[in-house]
C-alpha cells in the first residue's frame, strides 16, 4: 500500500512538473512581452509627452474649456496623457504575454478583455466630450448670468456643469455596462437631486440673494419711462 | 416732394445704368423727404458726376408702389439694392459690416471713382453735409473721408473708450470715428478691401472693421469731415456683451493682422479736416450708475478665474480695490482700463481661451470704465467731453509700449 501511495505522489509530482515545464516558455513569453511593453511605452510616453508640451497641449484644453486657466500647466497636462498612454501599451502587451500560454481559459480570457476594449474607449470619449461640453456650458452661462447681472450667476453655472457632468458619466457607465439598473436609477436620482437643489438653492437656500437680485429688477423702472442717456454703439 | 417722384428704380432699369462716378448708399432709415433732399444735394455737386444712389431693397419695396414712376422719376439714378439683409441670427453689427461689402459691391459693378455711405440720422447736420464727403474723394483723389461728429457725453461710448484711442494709438493719426458709419472711401480703396475680403474670406477681414487700418498702413490720405450729433441707437442692455464681441473681434483681429505696420509708430498727429465743429446739443436722460458699478462688482467675483488668465497681478489687484470703493467714489485709471484693453486684445490673438467668452467676459470692465466716465462728465459741459476724450487718448498712447513688449514676448513679459 505504501508503495501504491509513493507512487502515485511521484506520479503527480511528475504531473505538476511536466504542466509547469510546458507553461514555462509562456511564462518567459509573457514577462518578456510585458517588459518589451515597458520599453516601448517609455518611448512613446516621451515621445508624446514632448509633443505634447511643443503643441502647447495645457494652454489648448483651456481654450477648449476642458480645464480652467491656471488649473492645469503644460507640462501637468502632457504629463498625465502621456503616462495614460504608456499604461495602455503595457496593457497590450500584458495581453499579448497572456496569449503566449496557448492555454483554452487564457486565450478566453484575453479575448473577452480585449472584446471589452471598444466599450473603455466609447466610454471613456464619451466622459472626456461631457465634460468638455459641461465646462464650455458652464463658462458661457456664468459669462451671461454675470452679464445679466444675477447674483447667483456662479450658482446657476456649477448647476449646470454638474448636470452635463452627470449625464455624461451615466452615458459612459451605461456603455461599460456596469450594473445598467442601479446606473439608471442612481443616474434619475443624481439629475433630479441637482435640478430640485438648484430650485431651492434659487427658491429658497439664496432667498435673499434673489430677493435682493429681482427686488434690484423690480425696483429699476421700465426703460421707457426713464430715459437712458447712454449710447454704447 | 411727393413720394412717388423717388421710386427706386426696378430691375432692368438697374442694368441699363452700366457706370457711375460717385456711388452713394443710403443705410440710415431715412423717410422719403430726407433722401429726396440727398438726392438733390448730390445733383449739385460739380462737374455733375454720374450719381447712382443706392437705398435697401426691403425699404424700397415698403414703399408704395407708384405706377410708372421709375421711368418717370426726378432721380433716375436711385436704385434698389439689396444692402441690409435680415438679421435671424441676432448679429446686427455683423450685418452692418456685410452691407459695406455690398456698397463697395455696388462700386465695382458701376466702376464708381468712389463709394460713400449714409448710415445715420443727424442732429443739426451742416447742408450739403453729403456733397463735403463726396467732393474730397472726386476732386482731390483723397482715399477714406471719416466724419467727426459733434461730441455728446455719453454717445458712441464704445468707439470712444476703445475703437478711436485705439486706432490712433497704433497708428498714429487721431481719428475721432474710425468705423464711420458715414464715410466715403475712393476706388482704390475699396477695391483693395473688396480683393483682401475675397483672398481670405477664413481671415475674418470685415469692410468697415478693416477699412482705416488698411488706409492708414498704406499711407493712404484720410480726411475727416465735422457733421452734426448722431442719432444713436437706443442701449440694448440684454445683448450688450454680444455686440461687444461682435465689434471687438474683428477689430482685434485687425489689429493683429497690422502688427507689423503699428510697432513702428509712436505718437501721434491731427487729421486734415473740412467744415467747422457743430455745436452737440445737451445729453438727456437719468443715468443709472450704481447699476454698472453692480455688475462690475459682480464680474469681479465670480470672473475671476478667466480675468486671471487674461491680465496681470498687478492689474488684478488694482480691479479688486477699484471693486470696494463706494459708487461715488468710483474711478478708474485711463491707464489701468488702456493697459486691459490692450491685455484683451493680447489674449485673442493668444486665443487663451474661446475668443466670444473673451470677448463677453470684458463687458464688466467696460461698465467699470463707463460708469467712472460718466461720473466724472455728469455735470460736465462743452468742451470738458473733448479734454476728457484727449487724455484718455493719452493714456492709451502712453500704454502704448507695454502693448509691444507684451505683444513681442507674451511668456516673458510680466508687468
Amino acid at each position: 500500500m505504501w508503495e501504491q501511495v509513493k507512487q502515485a505522489l511521484v506520479q503527480s509530482t511528475l504531473r505538476f512538473l511536466t504542466r509547469f515545464a510546458s507553461m514555462l516558455p509562456g511564462l518567459v513569453a509573457l514577462i518578456l512581452a510585458v517588459l518589451v511593453s515597458i520599453l516601448i511605452a517609455l518611448i512613446f510616453a516621451f515621445v508624446i509627452q514632448r509633443l505634447l508640451i511643443r503643441m502647447r497641449f495645457g494652454e489648448r484644453l483651456v481654450e477648449w474649456g476642458f480645464s480652467s486657466p491656471g488649473e492645469s500647466t503644460t507640462k501637468g497636462a502632457a504629463l498625465v496623457v502621456s503616462r495614460v498612454i504608456a499604461c495602455l501599451v503595457i496593457l497590450v502587451g500584458f495581453f499579448i504575454g497572456i496569449t503566449a500560454f496557448d492555454a483554452e481559459w487564457t486565450s478566453q480570457l484575453a479575448r473577452s478583455a480585449l472584446g471589452y476594449v471598444p466599450n473603455i474607449l466609447a466610454a471613456g470619449l464619451v466622459f472626456l466630450v461631457g465634460v468638455i461640453i459641461a465646462r464650455y456650458l458652464g463658462r458661457s452661462v456664468l459669462i451671461g448670468a454675470v452679464n445679466m447681472n444675477l447674483q447667483y450667476a456662479r450658482l446657476l453655472s456649477m448647476g449646470v456643469k454638474w448636470l452635463v457632468v452627470v449625464l455624461s458619466l451615466a452615458m459612459a457607465l451605461e456603455h461599460l455596462k456596469i450594473a445598467p439598473r442601479v446606473v439608471e436609477l442612481a443616474f434619475g436620482i443624481l439629475f433630479g437631486g441637482i435640478v430640485l437643489a438648484l430650485a431651492l438653492a434659487v427658491g429658497l437656500g439664496s432667498k435673499e440673494l434673489v430677493t435682493k437680485s429681482l427686488g434690484g429688477e423690480a425696483k429699476k423702472p421700465p426703460s421707457e419711462m426713464i430715459e437712458d442717456p447712454l449710447r454704447h454703439l | 416732394m411727393e413720394v412717388d417722384s423717388i421710386e427706386p428704380q426696378p430691375q432692368e432699369k438697374i442694368e441699363q445704368i452700366e457706370s457711375a462716378d460717385l456711388v452713394v448708399a443710403i443705410l440710415a432709415d431715412l423717410d422719403s423727404e430726407s433722401i429726396a433732399t440727398v438726392c438733390r444735394d448730390l445733383q449739385t455737386l460739380e462737374g455733375s458726376p454720374r450719381l447712382a444712389v443706392l437705398q435697401n431693397e426691403k425699404r424700397a419695396s415698403a414703399t408704395p408702389a407708384g405706377a410708372e414712376t421709375a421711368g418717370k422719376s426726378a432721380f433716375p439714378f436711385l436704385i434698389s439694392w439689396p444692402l441690409l439683409r435680415p438679421d435671424p441670427a441676432g448679429t446686427p453689427a455683423l450685418s452692418m459690416f456685410a452691407a459695406y461689402q455690398s456698397v463697395f459691391a455696388a462700386g465695382e459693378k458701376f466702376g464708381a471713382r468712389a463709394c460713400c455711405v449714409v448710415a445715420s440720422k443727424l442732429e443739426n447736420a451742416p447742408p450739403r453735409w453729403i456733397c463735403q464727403m463726396a467732393k474730397p474723394m472726386l476732386e482731390k483723389e483723397i482715399d477714406l473721408v471719416l466724419p467727426r461728429y459733434a461730441p455728446l457725453k455719453f454717445g458712441g461710448l464704445m468707439n470712444s473708450s476703445i475703437i478711436s484711442p485705439v486706432t490712433r494709438s497704433l497708428y498714429g493719426k487721431r481719428i475721432h470715428n474710425a468705423m464711420g458709419p458715414d464715410l466715403g472711401v475712393s476706388q482704390r480703396l475699396y477695391r483693395k478691401m473688396l480683393g483682401a475680403e475675397r483672398n481670405s474670406r477664413l481671415n475674418g477681414i470685415h469692410a468697415l472693421a478693416s477699412l482705416t487700418s488698411a488706409a492708414l498702413c498704406a499711407n493712404s490720405q484720410v480726411y475727416e469731415v465735422h457733421l452734426g450729433a448722431r442719432v444713436y441707437p437706443p442701449t440694448d442692455w440684454a445683448n450688450i456683451s454680444s455686440l461687444m464681441a461682435q465689434i471687438l473681434s474683428p477689430f482685434f483681429l485687425d489689429m493683429e493682422r497690422n502688427a507689423v505696420c503699428w510697432q513702428r509708430m509712436r505718437g501721434s498727429v491731427p487729421l486734415p479736416t473740412i467744415g467747422d465743429p457743430l455745436p452737440a446739443p445737451q445729453d438727456t436722460g437719468t443715468l443709472e450708475i450704481s447699476r454698472m458699478v453692480e455688475m462690475f462688482q459682480l464680474g469681479n467675483r465670480d470672473l475671476q478665474e478667466i480675468w486671471a488668465f487674461v491680465l496681470p497681478p498687478a492689474t488684478l489687484f488694482e480691479l479688486r480695490k477699484l471693486s470696494r470703493a463706494p459708487v461715488e467714489k468710483f474711478y478708474m485709471p485711463d491707464e489701468l482700463w488702456a493697459r486691459i484693453v490692450y491685455d484683451f486684445a493680447l489674449a485673442h490673438r493668444l486665443h487663451m481661451i474661446t475668443r466670444d467668452h473673451l470677448l463677453k467676459s470684458m463687458t464688466p470692465l467696460y461698465l467699470a470704465w463707463v460708469a467712472s466716465y460718466a461720473l466724472e462728465l455728469e455735470k460736465e459741459k462743452g468742451s470738458g467731453i473733448d479734454q476728457r476724450l484727449e487724455r484718455l487718448s493719452a493714456a492709451y498712447e502712453s500704454c502704448k509700449s507695454y502693448l509691444v513688449s507684451r505683444w513681442r514676448w507674451p511668456d516673458r513679459f510680466n508687468p
